[in-house]
């Protein structure tokens, strides 16, 4: 156990773009003179992962977070640093390294817009090399939560985005690899197929001990998935560790909901923050190590009587506001 | 293991003839252009030729096959190699590709070769058909030129493959290389004998001419099936053919490592 399945050591990515200049102007001078400018996307990340871990990897739009999952899975190289996938670097050993990982881009496909999406994963089943049984294998396993062998006949144009995302899903595992990266997986999906999907990474993971790492912007998808969760802001490193405990720190709060049976004179308390009213309903925010929620009821309740009271967590969208800096 | 990776890449060529021949309509229209330019040049040849005399030693007959040839020719010369390389860039679909236990260029190479096996049924033979039934039957000058010709086409179809690729790598730095490849077409149309061979040339152009590499894609092979080049010349000519290849492949394999890792994943 506690494998290390991923060790990302000190990785750096710069990319040199044309810098275009305003008006008609700037562009005659673009034609003969181009500034290069310099964008640094991702600085200096340090973080490994342990086999069967599923990690959730957040961070605003343009945080890095593509092109780190893009260096991982061996399309991108580094500009510095060190990637270790199963103790291998795949910059110097794309080819054999790539043969253990799957990549699922929820924007793209690889599958073959033109052919049947049987034939897209009997190309895979060639490419990975996979024996015609363990192909068969995976493929019930696979189809008894995405049903994939129902739309096995279809091309791949005629797909809805949730057929292709899952067929998509299907290509990635077909060589049963121990690294699963999945960016954005469920963009754009509806809840059935976002279900599924979420469904399907819990149990392979379970079953094959499938290292996952998803981007994702679905709180739900890292609710339901993520035990760990890295932020990344600017391609720096914000948190890494586990959701739980991020929380915690961060948001260590809890928000009790009173509701009164009537609007006048609502109570304050010493220990915690009134944050709003509304009618008879008051909203009191407490530090878990102030007070507890219980104490909290039973003082308010001698001052005012109560109808009905309710407790929400912080919850995972505080915790993304907050760290994005918001 | 050797073997077992190339079991990899027959498949992708496999896989693609199977897409070629899922797009049926999209490839008569080249039938047709090459039947037009193969009808027309064979009357202009012929009006050229009433006097009857051969020009640097090609009579009328010669300079038929020729034509025919060329145009058979130029379906085993197409290549996609460019635009593929250009819209993964542009598209970013070079992610699916560089994500594949697979050597990029060489899933190119057999997706290019799948393109043409399936061009040969659907283009190669109609062009054939048409040539013969049409103009004349275009028989090779002896059997013993039949190896020289294919070791020649083999060679011109790596010359004319890598400088597609070349050009198709321009777009790991410039992204948008349409114009770029318009005139790589179009370099190789006029300057490679397709259409005119260089012997209609003055001397001065044709040398020129003979120290690039355009004419070791169509002239030569061309030469060998009429029989207007044999021996020592012959010998000589398909030496500057294999260094031209030669220097391609290296340019190729520099050009190659520094574009892979200089991709941009476009979005996302």
């Amino acid at each position: 156990m506690n494998k290390k399945m991923i060790e990302v050591k000190n990785l750096c990515k710069d990319y040199h773009i044309v810098k275009k200049e305003e008006g008609l102007k700037g562009a005659v001078k673009g034609l003969f003179k181009s500034e290069k400018k310099t964008i640094e996307a991702v600085r200096h990340l340090d973080f490994t992962v342990d086999k069967g871990e599923i990690v959730g990897f957040i961070g605003p739009n343009g945080a890095g977070k593509s092109t780190t999952i893009k260096m991982m899975s061996g399309i991108l190289t580094p500009s510095s640093g060190e990637i270790l996938i199963n103790g291998v670097d795949i910059t110097k050993h794309r080819k054999e390294v790539v043969q253990n990982i799957g990549v699922v881009f929820g924007q793209r496909t690889q599958l073959n817009w033109d052919l049947r999406l049987g034939e897209s994963f009997e190309l895979l089943r060639h490419i990975y090399q996979i024996d015609r049984n363990e192909y068969e294998e995976t493929l019930d396993v696979m189809d008894e939560i995405l049903d994939i062998r129902k739309i096995i006949d279809k091309p791949v144009r005629q797909m809805s985005l949730g057929q292709r995302v899952k067929g998509d899903l299907v290509a990635a595992m077909l060589h049963s690899p121990d690294v699963l990266f999945l960016d954005e997986p469920t963009i754009g999906l509806d809840v059935s197929s976002k279900y599924a999907l979420r469904k399907f990474i819990k149990e392979i993971n379970k079953v094959k001990q499938t290292t996952v790492i998803l981007t994702t912007h679905d709180l739900g998808d890292i609710e339901e998935l993520c035990e760990r969760l890295i932020i990344i802001n600017h391609g720096k490193m914000m948190e890494d560790g586990n959701l739980v405990d991020i929380v915690d720190r961060i948001a260590p709060y809890k928000t009790l909901v009173v509701q009164y049976y009537d609007h006048e004179n609502i109570p304050v308390h010493h220990s915690c923050e009134m944050i709003k009213t509304e009618g008879n309903m008051a909203w009191y925010r407490f530090m878990k190590a102030d007070i507890t929620a219980a104490a909290l009821i039973s003082e308010l309740s001698e001052k005012k009587k109560i109808l009905d009271v309710s407790i929400e967590e912080a919850g995972i969208d505080d915790i993304i506001r907050i760290a994005y800096g918001q | 293991m050797k073997l077992k990776g190339l079991s990899k890449y027959l498949y992708v060529y496999k896989t693609q003839i199977i897409r070629c021949f899922t797009y049926k309509f999209e490839v008569y229209g080249n039938i047709l252009m090459q039947s037009i330019i193969m009808i027309t040049s064979a009357f202009f040849w012929r009006a050229l030729y009433r006097t009857g005399n051969p020009v640097a030693g090609v009579d009328v007959e010669g300079m038929l096959t020729y034509i025919i040839i060329s145009a058979m020719m130029s379906v085993l010369l197409i290549t996609n190699v460019e635009r593929r390389i250009e819209n993964s860039v542009q598209k970013g679909t070079i992610a699916m590709d560089m994500m594949k236990p697979l050597n990029i260029f060489g899933i190119y190479l057999v997706e290019d070769l799948g393109s043409i096996t399936a061009l040969v049924f659907q283009n190669l033979l109609p062009i054939f058909l048409v040539g013969s039934l049409l103009v004349k039957v275009p028989t090779i000058c002896s059997t013993e030129h039949i190896p020289l010709f294919a070791i020649s086409m083999l060679m011109s179809f790596f010359i004319n493959w890598l400088i597609a690729a070349l050009f198709g790598m321009w777009s790991f730095t410039a992204v948008n290389v349409d114009a770029l490849i318009q005139v790589k077409k179009h370099l190789i149309r006029l300057l490679s004998g397709s259409i005119i061979p260089m012997w209609f040339f003055p001397d001065w152009f044709r040398n020129i001419l003979e120290a690039l590499p355009f004419v070791y894609i169509y002239q030569l092979p061309l030469d060998i099936y009429i029989g207007k080049s044999s021996g020592d010349e012959l010998a000589g000519m398909m030496m500057i053919q294999f260094v031209w290849l030669i220097i391609l492949l290296i340019a190729f394999a520099y050009v190659a490592r520094r574009a892979t890792k200089k991709v941009l994943v476009q979005g996302g």
